[in-house]
């Protein structure tokens, strides 16, 4: 309908001025006429109207008077023009409005007692405003519920046909999962050819429904909108920090909302570009694991074979005292923790300042380890700042993006919206190189389908093609001749040819992404699992670095190298220090004036400069019985690790193995005592963002059980090890924060930190950039390559724990495949077949997936049964220690 | 003193004119109806408005009346109710409560909570008698509220009429819960006020 202005940032709409109810307003040209009267702080009711997609103009409570007009006109869809004489008040409005109501309520089923938006309908507060109390014609549709779909139901005789679930659908989702259909006289929303719903279950739909006519299957009836407490707080299953509100009824969790709702409809569409305040169906269906009947609520001890539950004082003697004695007789460096990045920042913090100050160890790691390191510790190498560029408004406002890697719409959904917003409104073109058909690859511009474990020499083909199409930026090259030099002779005995043919593509593909990456003013770099999960992520990382570098790309407002994270606070755990090669803030561990800062501030000499060890290394060291004593928050290496690594003989050679966990995982069987610890919904503190933003997690609810917050415990544990802790809230490890770390809250703002590669481009950069470009094609005699990853509607192995998801999308312990392959096999849907690697063969079951390219398969990395993870081997990266095994050669047959 | 004074005195004492005469009230008492009732050996008529226990009805059917909507929780002004809702699993689409919880020991006897609930599920009967031994089984689930109601099953169905919820009297409609004429036309025409 085009009635928004052009919402491209090059184009500035011309001023117009026209008169509302007597004053004289100024406004863009070509906007709609009811944003001019919104932006003026008058609220006209509108029920089909939400700022975020085109006026519709179907329920007709919007009316205005204008001169020169006998009726009255839908402001909606009326152009804002200059001269026009608008009176938004008066009793013919009033009437006109009522009439409008009365209208809709009178086809509407007066079932508001048993509704579940009763309070939170809008066609009841307008009924209630305009004092509708009879009706003359009414009648009913008695269409019967439509319920097929898994997760929304759809009551077709309270739809007002507002049509704002198809066009939040259609026009800012760009799933398109809904449809009006004529269906027994009436116009009903129906999923996309009446059939049972099936899509992506965000469920922005149910948020933008004025009225119950969608409704959420797994919290019918259970409330009503008055009885629950609203919590706002962070999602804690992605990278993407959406913010949304947890709605409790005493101890339990009832639904999750979004701040997209048809009640937050007044806005600047402008705004969107940082997030239109929906959620995925992770975060708004994914609650259900909060108050799970599995959760631990008591501590529980070894005693013999069995864990025994026993009081929190029993417990946590026995630790510090198992802790102490082992630390006395074997030293410090006898113990090691890891933590998950699904803990607080302040939990985060806490925990390297147990292990620093309290064990007085550098064996610490974080679940940040097994990817987003790698582009940490390449960020911080090129450009120091060590975490991405760009906010989610740059990526909203890019011309050119390059997705390499990374099936964007199932591992960080809402990120993937503002690729699609990018798209949509900004018309940019997105480039997509992945190993599957993606869902962001159908939307794109120009997809690419390249064959699997080729990202590297993708951007081998990038950087060549820029360099032989002479795309490259003179300026920034000018400054580091001898640099440029370097990776001009790296690249020289390749030839495009070759790389193309290797990775699937074409040259022209090739070089046509290149130019429009280096033409365009705004380009977006996106790599994610696809290259920092996999070998050579840190280096992949770095060529990334250097196109854009070549391009003229870094340090320009809107450009840059981004990842986006798999879990919540990977960022944060970085940020904390969490790492052997990292103290908080992300200095380095050898920074002496960081250093002598923590020792001031903690009142403690800390582990020798070059001490310390990583995720492998220190599974590796448990193995060998350098490690006695392993300290395990939330974590979950049996689970996660293929079997190769043999973590469990490491684990089992250990004299103390402490797993501190909301759920009793693969590990914490495993351990001689499991403390039980809160999830988010039960603490408070905060999570950093892909973007770098730091955001609230507050408390929703009381704690399930005995548990504990982590921060809390490791308060104890430090304490009981002769440290002077007292903080008594997740405030007081904050306000210490602040005070180390001045501006890393920065009110919740994306620090803005202009990355600057000249000292990494002036001081070594020619002797690293050689064998960086020797990129290894990965062989194997096997045909298949088999990949694991993540699914849209589970993140790590905690989702899995949520009924809810589980629901949606159950383990069915069969692999994906092409269903070319699978009728050159000679399979049929559900067929078993045997797969085998270099690490061994595996039955299993088979299914068709029309997103696997041929010649690959997938198996989602959410379930280890069947353990399909122990066929991959790990490779584990040189540089950084990140282990990668997610992708392996398989041969495939029919069992 | 005078020697008839002294002689009175003497007569009265002799006689016990004193007691005769203090007798007097209660000798007459021992001759007319008593005002007191005797409880609990004899129980008092109450009116049909008066608020006394809140009971649950069903249908003549036997069918539940309430749908668990809330809003008897919503009107009460001492929070003394909790309504549990769910989908009944016999009756898919069926709103019901799973739980309903009066505590009694809040209750201010308001009668609010029947003036709101939209099916007339809830009604106040004449039993006042709650005395027991512990103060818990004050707290009425759903169980005891039903029992309630079906035990006084007459005075709830009075009390709805007295307070014009139930019965189909002109007058009554005023306070009802009104459902749009089209949809139950044929038991209901417009109310007055409305009208």
């Amino acid at each position: 309908m085009g009635l928004k202005p052009a919402t491209n940032p090059e184009v500035e709409a011309a001023t117009i001025e026209l008169s509302i109810d007597g004053k004289t307003v100024s406004a863009k040209d070509g906007v709609s006429l009811y944003d001019v009267i919104s932006s003026t702080g008058k609220i006209i009711p509108a029920m089909c109207y939400h700022y975020t997609f085109d006026p519709f103009g179907s329920c007709g409570m919007c009316l205005v008077m204008q001169e020169g007009k006998k009726a009255p006109v839908r402001s909606c869809t009326a152009k804002a023009t200059a001269g026009m004489i608008i009176r938004t008040e008066g009793d013919d409005l009033f009437q006109a409005r009522k009439k409008a109501v009365e209208k809709h309520l009178s086809v509407h089923p007066l079932d508001c007692p048993v509704c579940d938006a009763d309070g939170h309908c809008e066609l009841q507060d307008m009924a209630f405003h305009h004092g509708v109390t009879n009706l003359a014609n009414a009648k009913q549709k008695f269409i019967p519920e439509d319920t097929r779909s898994l997760v929304l139901d759809f009551n077709m005789n309270r739809c007002i046909a507002c049509a704002e679930c198809i066009n939040v659908c259609k026009d800012v989702l760009m799933i398109d999962a809904l449809q009006f259909m004529k269906k027994g006289g009436f116009n009903q929303v129906v999923a996309k050819g009446d059939l049972p719903l099936s899509c992506e279950f965000c469920g922005d739909c149910l948020a933008v429904c004025p009225v119950g006519a969608i409704t959420n299957k797994f919290s019918k009836y259970l409330y009503k909108p008055w009885q629950m407490k609203k919590t706002t707080t962070t999602c804690n299953y992605c990278g993407d920090g959406c913010q949304m509100q947890i709605e409790t009824k005493d101890t339990e969790v009832i639904r999750v909302t979004s701040p997209l709702s048809w009640k937050n409809k007044w806005g600047d569409r402008a705004d969107t570009s940082k997030g239109h305040g929906g959620i995925c169906v992770k975060g708004r269906f994914g609650f259900e694991y909060i108050d799970s009947p599995a959760r631990l609520k008591q501590p529980l001890l070894r005693k013999g074979n069995q864990l025994a539950e026993v009081p929190w004082l029993e417990a946590m003697h026995a630790i510090v005292d198992r802790f102490a004695e082992i630390r006395k007789k074997h030293g410090s460096d006898a113990i090691a923790g890891l933590i998950t990045s699904r803990c607080t920042n302040e939990e985060l913090y806490l925990f390297q300042k147990l292990m620093r100050a309290g064990f007085r160890t550098n064996n610490l790691d974080s679940s940040a380890r097994y990817g987003h390191m790698n582009f940490v510790r390449a960020s911080k190498q090129a450009l120091g700042i060590g975490r991405t560029g760009n906010d989610w408004e740059d990526l909203t406002k890019a011309k050119a993006v390059i997705i390499i890697g990374s099936n964007l719409t199932e591992t960080n959904p809402l990120t993937a919206v503002r690729i699609k917003e990018a798209i949509r409104v900004y018309k940019a073109q997105v480039m997509v190189f992945d190993s599957s058909v993606t869902n962001i690859g159908k939307l794109a511009s120009h997809p690419f389908l390249i064959t699997p474990g080729t990202e590297g020499l993708v951007i081998d083909g990038l950087v060549k093609a820029a360099l032989q199409m002479d795309l490259v930026d003179e300026e920034a090259v000018k400054k580091h001749p001898q640099a440029f030099a370097a990776l001009k002779a790296a690249l020289g005995s390749v030839s495009l040819e070759q790389l193309a043919s290797k990775t699937g593509l074409t040259v022209e593909n090739l070089k046509e992404t290149a130019a429009i990456f280096a033409e365009s003013p705004r380009s977006i770099i996106l790599c994610a699992e696809g290259i920092v999960r996999q070998p050579g992520g840190y280096d992949n990382v770095l060529k990334l670095i250097d196109l854009a570098w070549i391009t003229g790309k870094l340090g320009r407002p809107g450009c840059g190298v981004n990842t986006v994270t798999e879990e919540p606070n990977e960022q944060g755990a970085a940020d904390m220090g969490v790492a052997p090669e990292f103290l908080p803030g992300l200095a380095l561990f050898d920074d002496e004036n960081m250093r002598d800062r923590l020792a001031r501030a903690w009142d403690v000499t800390l582990p020798a400069v070059g001490a310390g060890a990583d995720l492998i290394e220190i599974l590796k060291r448990c193995r060998s019985g350098q490690i006695r004593a392993l300290y395990v928050v939330g974590e979950n290496p049996l689970g996660t690790l293929p079997a190769s690594m043999e973590i469990r003989a490491a684990l089992d050679r250990l004299d103390l193995l402490v797993v501190q966990d909301p759920f009793l995982t693969e590990t914490g069987r495993m351990a001689h005592a499991v403390l039980p610890a809160s999830t988010y919904a039960e603490k408070d503190g905060t999570f950093t963002n892909l973007e770098g933003r730091v955001l609230r997690v507050r408390q929703a609810m009381d704690t399930i059980g005995e548990s504990v917050p982590d921060w809390h415990i490791m308060t104890t544990l430090a304490n009981g090890l002769g440290c002077q802790w007292d903080y008594e809230s997740a405030n007081d490890v904050q306000a210490e924060i602040m005070k180390l770390l001045p501006g890393y809250y920065n009110l919740g703002q994306p620090r803005k930190v202009a990355p600057t590669a000249d000292q990494y481009l002036s001081n070594g950069y020619a002797g690293s950039v050689a064998k960086r470009y020797r990129t290894a094609v990965p062989g194997g005699q096997r045909p298949f390559t088999l990949l694991m990853g993540q699914l849209l509607y589970h993140s790590g192995k905690l989702s899995t724990a949520a009924a809810g998801l589980i629901k949606i999308s159950p383990n069915t312990g069969r692999i994906r495949m092409n269903l070319s392959d699978m009728e050159r096999l000679g399979l049929g849907d559900g067929a078993t077949i045997r797969v085998t690697s270099d690490q061994g063969s595996l039955q299993v079951g088979v299914q068709q997936d029309q997103g696997m390219a041929p010649g690959t398969c997938f198996f989602p990395e959410h379930f280890n049964e069947p353990p399909v993870k122990d066929l991959i081997p790990v490779h584990v990266d040189p540089v950084t220690g990140v282990p990668s095994f997610k992708r392996t050669r398989v041969t495939i047959e029919k069992a | 003193m005078t020697v008839g004074a002294m002689t009175k005195k003497i007569l009265h004492a002799a006689l016990f004119y004193e007691i005769w005469d203090a007798m007097k009230v209660t000798f007459k008492h021992m001759f007319h109806k008593p005002i007191t009732f005797q409880y609990p050996r004899e129980q008092r008529a109450i009116p049909d408005t008066h608020r006394g226990a809140l009971g649950l009805l069903r249908y003549d059917d036997g069918r539940e009346r309430c749908v668990g909507c809330d809003l008897c929780e919503a009107a009460c002004p001492s929070r003394c109710i909790k309504v549990i809702s769910s989908e009944d699993a016999e009756r898919p689409l069926q709103r019901y409560a799973s739980e309903f919880y009066i505590d009694i020991t809040k209750c201010v006897f308001c009668g609010y909570c029947v003036e709101a609930c939209p099916v007339n599920a809830l009604a106040m009967t004449k039993m006042y008698e709650f005395s027991t031994h512990d103060k818990r089984t004050l707290l009425f689930d759903k169980k005891r509220l039903y029992e309630i109601g079906e035990r006084h099953l007459d005075d709830a169905k009075k009390y709805l009429y007295a307070h014009n919820q139930e019965k189909n009297v002109e007058e009554s409609r005023e306070y009802r819960y009104y459902f749009p004429q089209s949809v139950v036309k044929s038991t209901q025409s417009t109310p007055k006020h409305l009208s």
